[in-house]
Order: C-alpha cells, then structure tokens, then sequence
C-alpha cells in the first residue's frame, strides 16, 4: 500500500517537473524546436528537465576556522539541477567550537557533523549565467559537547574543586530559509552566496546546561541568521548551455 | 550581468560583516543566586524568629545569618561538593540561647549557559532531619534549589517559642 502511493507521487512529481520547464516544441508534430540563442535565453525554452549535478564548498567555514574563530560550520554540498528552476541539495558538514569564557576560565567545546536537505528555486527567468535562489532547508545534528571550569570554588564553603563536564549529548533539528545568488566565474566554476534564517523546532540537551553552539547552527538560540560564500562546480548539460553573457 | 559581477563583490562584503555582528551578545541570566529557601511555621501558619537568629556552617567558618531579628524567610547557600550540608542555627536572648542542627542531604548539578557567564550549581534535597531544641521538624516542600527561589524547606518549630 505505502509502496503504491510512493510510486503514485514519485509520477506525480515527475509529470510536474516535465510539465514545468517545457521545452519549445512544434504543436504538431511534437518535435522540439531548437531556437537559436539570440532569438530567446529563456529558461523555459533552453532548460533541459536534467541539467546536471553541482558539488560546491562554503569558503566561509573554512576560513573561519583557519583564523581560530570561535566557531566554524566547514561544509560541503551536492545538488541537482531540474530545468535550471529546482535545485535538490544535500549539505554535509563538521561544526566545529572552542570557546574560552573572559573571566571564569570557562571552556566549551563541541565537533560534530551535520546535516542538511532542502530545495533551491531559481526566480531569474532568463539564463544570464545567474541564479537568484529562494529556498528551504530542514537540518539535524547529533553531537556531544564539554564544559570545563578548571577552578570552580565555592566561597561558603570554601571547597575548590575543577568542574569537569564531558561526552554530554545533545540533539537538534531545525528549518533554514535560504537567500541567495551565485554568478558564473569561468567555465563550470561559479561563485555565490546565501542568508540564511535559521528557526529551531527541536532540542535535546543535558541537563546541565544547553550547548552554547550547535553544529550547523551556529550560536545556539530558538533563532539566528547565517550565511554562505559558496565555490560551486556545476557539471552537466546546463553548465555547458549556461555560458553567462 | 556587468551589473551583477560588480554587484557580488560588495554583497559579499556586506554578509561578511553581518555575520559577526550576529554571534556578539552575551545573554546571561540577571538572577543568578541559588539558595536554599528555608521558612519557619508554628501551628501550621508561617511565623519569625523575634529573637536573634544566628545559622553557621558546621565545620566551615563561615555564618550565613548573623544576629538577625525577626526572621520569617531565610536564604541558605548549600555547598557545591559535598553530599550532607550541616548547619547550625541559633537563638538567643536576654535570659537564654537555643541550638538546634539542621542536616541536608542532596544531589549537587552543575548548570552552565555559557561560557561568559558565570557558572551555578543547583541542588535536589533528598531529606532533611533537624535537632529538636526548638525546632519541632522539617518538611521538604520544593526539592530543587535552584533560580527559583521557591520554598524549598518548612521549619516546624515548637509552640511558644
């Protein structure tokens, strides 16, 4: 039962998608009409429905954490290309903190991976070599975090003894709406970046306390903003096609 | 698409300068104070101490209340590490002074918010017993002691005094 309704939609997305970028074709005979490119860029006459595969890097993260920022999200992603208007993309990452507290000593840390699925649309009608994304992203993370406090004294009871808090767990999901545009640099290299709103809507800590970041997050908090700078290598039919003016 | 290469550049810049300035807030919490909320009782309704109240720690020179008068309430901080807090209350007047002790038994939980901020440590009472000079018992009300600032103990004392 739950096999047939998952083929049924699968048809169904797959109807909407060919239905959605159609190619320029004679109406009577069917056969498409291959228009040349200064007569019409638009994407719905150019676009084919597979347009290829992009794999891309956030230079942000790393740069981060090749400055030893307090924290840093190194992340890459694989996304696919349908009639150069959707974007399916999958976003693997390590967050990675260390952060060191002004006057208490305090230390917390985290490295974790995380990951993200979502979807692009691209809102310029035109293929100019640029994309103007919206998009969605649902993200989760499984981690385990530490907090050291190397001199914790009690002035009452005058007992000094390092608090030493290690391997607690934490779980957190979240939805990302996305911003965000990217340009041809040369050939299949593109560069761009996105804004992100990131909205939490699960949370599971220890009980001692709740992480003060979150891999893939950021800061922790029931929101926050975040962004991307990304290099992106889009390869496929689209990359050849999509040569910018 | 001239317009756009010129244009990505300082887009890019301005997101780089938004993303630092989203992470710089430090929120801590402005009530940070944990102690244990103990009250005193006569009759089953709540009552003050009229005489001087004096509470110290037992083996630890430290007093936690010195030569109060009229104490309904009082807000005792409880040891970090140890698992038995014992303190020692007492009264005294003109013509007499009164001790009693008071035992708390309790698990210790550290809690932390950030590293900025200082760190606390909350308490869950597990059983309390008293002496009983003028103090009749001790009942545990809220078994956690933390921000709160409930009433975690109701100190029954005798009648009269």
């Amino acid at each position: 039962m739950i096999k047939q309704k998952i083929l049924r939609y699968t048809f169904i997305l797959a109807i909407s998608l060919s239905d959605l970028c159609v190619v320029a074709q004679d109406a009577n005979t069917g056969e498409e009409i291959k228009l040349p490119k200064h007569e019409s860029n638009l994407i719905a006459d150019n676009a084919p429905v597979f347009g290829g595969i992009a794999v891309s890097a956030d230079l942000v993260g790393f740069a981060m954490k090749a400055v030893n920022a307090r924290f840093a999200n190194m992340e890459v992603a694989g996304r696919l290309n349908f009639c150069e208007k959707y974007f399916p993309i999958v976003e693997l990452g390590i967050g990675d903190c260390k952060k060191t507290g002004g006057d208490n000593n305090n230390t917390f840390s985290c490295t974790a991976p995380y990951y993200r699925v979502g979807v692009d649309y691209n809102m310029n009608k035109k293929m100019t070599g640029n994309r103007f994304f919206i998009g969605l992203r649902y993200a989760f993370t499984s981690y385990s975090y530490s907090f050291d406090n190397p001199d914790y004294a009690d002035p009452v009871w005058k007992i000094h003894s390092p608090l030493t808090l290690h391997d607690m767990n934490g779980k957190n999901q979240w939805i990302e709406v996305v911003l965000g545009m990217e340009t041809k640099l040369w050939s299949i290299v593109r560069l761009g970046w996105n804004l992100r709103f990131r909205n939490r809507i699960k949370q599971k800590v220890s009980e001692y306390g709740e992480p003060f970041y979150v891999p893939g997050f950021g800061k922790n908090g029931g929101s926050t903003f975040g962004g991307t700078v990304n290099l992106t290598f889009d390869i496929g039919k689209t990359a050849k096609k999509n040569i910018g003016k | 698409m001239r317009t756009m290469k010129r244009a990505t550049p300082i887009l890019l810049f301005i997101a780089a300068l938004l993303f630092p300035a989203s992470c710089d807030t430090i929120d801590c919490t402005l009530y940070n104070t944990v102690t244990c909320q103990a009250s005193f009782y006569g009759d089953g309704k709540a009552v003050a101490i009229t005489d001087v109240l004096t509470v110290t720690t037992f083996g630890v020179d430290s007093v936690l209340i010195n030569q109060q008068r009229d104490t309904q309430t009082m807000n005792l901080p409880l040891s970090y590490w140890q698992d038995t807090d014992t303190l020692v209350l007492i009264i005294t007047s003109d013509t007499y002074a009164l001790l009693d002790t008071l035992w708390i038994e309790k698990e210790n939980i550290p809690h932390f918010e950030s590293p900025d901020c200082p760190t606390s440590m909350f308490h869950r009472i597990t059983s309390a017993r008293v002496t009983h000079t003028f103090i009749d018992s001790v009942t545990i009300t809220t078994p956690l002691v933390n921000y709160d600032q409930a009433e975690n103990l109701k100190i029954h004392v005798h009648t009269g005094n």
